[in-house]
């Protein structure tokens, strides 16, 4: 065989190999550790009386709400009758809460701890699904309200997890790494054939 | 190839001007290839540095432009740009005895005690991932043009034959 043969055979075991390795590390459907459903703590408060009983009734207590947006989120449209934020304001009919067991599979995502789910209302504008948008936890009696949503973990979190400034570069390279190799594998496939297909024998 | 088979005159202007853009070009390209902090990436760095090489061919034929990046320079571009970003996954893998997830832990990299996990991982990206996505654009480009610029050429030969 010539040593081209060597070399073709064994970029084909590597990439081989490296599929392998990507489709077994493919999180478990449901993982609350894969991107899609990892959701960002924003704060804690005291559960006191009364905060629980509200949540069961489905609506968000004041104090959660006045922290979620003293944390920046938007209190909701600026103007009279327009939307002008893809995320709907926390108001009477733009949520709904719902209490998930522990070790429930719901969404695509397995709870690992029991809590309310606050949803956006399928009413909502631009929703027509209940989406995931705050997830409030109880423990050692404290109340833990998440934010779920893969852009926001990405805005607050790319700096920290992969030191890069550019949150394109970090989702481009970083984060789905596999799907920018299988991009680059496609461009050398590509030129490969234009050269079997257009070049003449010969003129190297 | 001599001037009188070029097809069209040549013009002082343009090869002078295609003198002086060239290698700057390059070096944007370069600029834009490397690193996290700035614009672009690889696919874009690697786009220029090709459209640096396509302007000398478009100006001074495919034979001249031989000389400038040779059948064999490119094609260890184009398989070595792969190589890198396949060997940065693949080093991260070795290292951490198959803990890492791709790029997710890069525990083994030497300066990893010095700039933390998250520098080791812009460090990869910036200067293994991005240079291999731009070597290998670069390099199937101009294959590619090459290949388009020779068939035409044989063509035109063959009707004046």
């Amino acid at each position: 065989m010539k040593p081209l043969t060597y070399a073709g055979l064994f970029t084909a075991i590597l990439l081989t190999a490296v599929s392998l390795y990507a489709v077994e590390d493919i999180p478990a459907f449901g993982d609350e550790n894969s991107a899609a459903n990892k959701y960002i703590k924003l704060f804690a408060i005291d559960a006191e009386a009364g905060l629980a009983e509200k949540l069961n009734a489905g609506t968000l207590p004041e104090e959660i709400k006045n922290n979620i947006y003293d944390f920046g989120f938007i209190k909701g449209p600026t103007c009279e009758g327009c939307q002008d934020e893809n995320y709907p304001a926390l108001e009477e009919g733009n949520y709904k809460i719902e209490y998930i067991e522990k070790g429930t599979w719901l969404g695509g995502r397995f709870y690992t701890e029991g809590g309310w789910d606050v949803l956006i209302h399928e009413g909502e504008i631009f929703y027509n699904e209940p989406q995931q948008y705050y997830f409030i936890a109880e423990k050692d009696g404290n109340l833990s309200v998440y934010r779920y949503n893969w852009p926001v973990r990405v805005t607050e979190r790319t700096e920290e997890e992969t030191g890069i400034a550019n949150a394109v570069t970090s989702g481009l390279a970083d984060y789905r790494g596999y799907d920018t190799m299988g991009e680059e594998t496609v461009i050398l496939t590509g030129a490969i054939g234009v050269i079997l297909l257009l070049r003449r024998r010969g003129r190297l | 190839m001599t001037p009188g088979k070029r097809g069209y005159k040549r013009d002082v202007i343009i090869e002078v001007t295609t003198n002086l853009m060239f290698p700057l070009t390059l070096l944007f390209g370069l600029y834009v290839m490397f690193g996290t902090g700035g614009t672009g990436g690889g696919f874009q760095g690697g786009t220029i540095l090709a459209s640096a090489y396509i302007l000398y061919i478009t100006v001074f034929g495919h034979e001249k432009g031989r000389v400038k990046m040779p059948e064999s320079v490119n094609a260890l571009f184009k398989s070595l740009g792969l190589f890198l970003y396949n060997g940065a996954g693949w080093i991260c893998v070795l290292f951490s005895l198959a803990t890492a997830q791709w790029l997710n832990m890069p525990a083994f990299w030497p300066v990893t005690d010095y700039v933390g996990v998250a520098g080791s991982r812009s460090f990869l990206v910036g200067y293994m991932i991005s240079v291999g996505i731009g070597l290998t654009v670069m390099a199937a480009f101009v294959s590619q043009y090459f290949d388009l610029a020779w068939k035409e050429d044989d063509e035109m030969e063959g009707g004046e034959e």
